[in-house]
């Protein structure tokens, strides 16, 4: 047998203060609600996915579809439990759906050509361009055929010493709108002027590859 | 259609160009006389490189009243040529210089501050 001295601390343990049972009693049923109504959340939740996967129409009582809606809307609410995994999802979609660009090449502008002129070749261009703005205006004889001559002779000279010397330059630049017809007559004078047939030009070429 | 950012501004100089992957397509960038363009690098021909080939001006031929030939000039207007078999097509509108009817597609392009962003 146990004696009552024994007992009496068990007793004071088990009793609650009247302040603390009053706490404990109001808390309890607020408890309870929040957990039945959650458990009823889920249920509601759970009934809506098994009427999905079995492809039956769903049918739900009103208090069903009260409690189905809450769900939905806790899970994808700013700040619910599954919002966070939502907005992961999402952006984790979204970066793959978001097309990467990428630099296949860059094509620079073509070089301008900076390089110093000296004072012949300033001359050399502002006459060419004399030559061009008078011809546009339709001055045929803006030069007269000795003059023409002349320059023509002392650019033979000097494009070919320096095709032979090997200071290769192309004879037109790519900006000037030279016709295929003004090529061929030109060359044709140059090589009547020369006396030289076309088959010469060809094998000299071929000898020489320039 | 989205903003898609392709590079800054500033690493741009006139006459620069820029062959750009996004998605499925190849977009060719241009920046000229101040402006940028982006053009589909697909030809209408048969598919070459549309936006790699050469920039040239545009080539007219004068006329005497009498319609003589006072030879052929470059204009000022831009052009640039697949270099696959020389389909040219204006730097300002991407159509085909001898049939306006054929037209690169063209990307609009939208510069905020110094970035560079094409809507794709």
């Amino acid at each position: 047998m146990s004696s009552p001295k024994a007992r009496a601390p068990k007793q004071t343990a088990k009793s609650a203060t009247p302040k603390s049972a009053a706490k404990t009693a109001a808390k309890a049923p607020a408890k309870k609600t929040a957990v039945k109504k959650a458990a009823a959340k889920k249920v509601a939740a759970k009934k809506v996915a098994a009427k999905r996967r079995s492809n039956e129409p769903v049918a739900l009582s009103g208090e069903d579809k009260v409690h189905f809606v809450k769900a939905i809307w806790e899970g994808v609410s700013k700040g619910g439990k599954d919002s966070g995994k939502a907005s992961a999802k999402s952006a984790k979609t979204a970066k793959a759906k978001a097309p990467q660009v990428e630099i296949l090449r860059r094509i620079p502008a073509a070089a301008p050509q900076n390089k110093k002129q000296n004072a012949l070749s300033q001359k050399g261009l502002a006459f060419a361009a004399e030559l061009e703005a008078a011809f546009a205006k339709g001055e045929l004889e803006a030069l007269s055929p000795e003059a023409t001559q002349a320059l023509m002779g002392a650019i033979c000279k000097i494009y070919g010493a320096n095709q032979e010397s090997g200071n290769k330059y192309p004879i037109l630049s790519g900006r000037m709108a030279v016709t295929g017809t003004d090529v061929m007559i030109t060359c044709g004078g140059l090589l009547k002027a020369a006396d030289l047939q076309v088959f010469e030009l060809g094998m000299w070429q071929s000898w020489t590859g320039i | 259609m989205a903003e898609q950012f392709v590079g800054k501004a500033s690493e741009f100089k006139d006459g620069d160009r820029q062959i750009v992957r996004i998605g499925e397509q190849e977009i060719g960038i241009f920046k000229h006389e101040g402006e940028f363009y982006a053009y589909s690098n697909f030809c209408l021909h048969q598919g070459g490189p549309a936006c790699e080939g050469l920039t040239i001006a545009r080539v007219e031929e004068r006329l005497r009243d009498d319609k003589t030939s006072m030879g052929l000039h470059f204009t000022n207007d831009m052009n640039f040529v697949c270099p696959w078999h020389g389909y040219e097509y204006d730097m300002k509108t991407g159509e085909h210089v001898s049939n306006r009817k054929i037209k690169l597609r063209k990307y609009n392009i939208v510069q905020k501050g110094n970035d560079v962003y094409v809507i794709a």
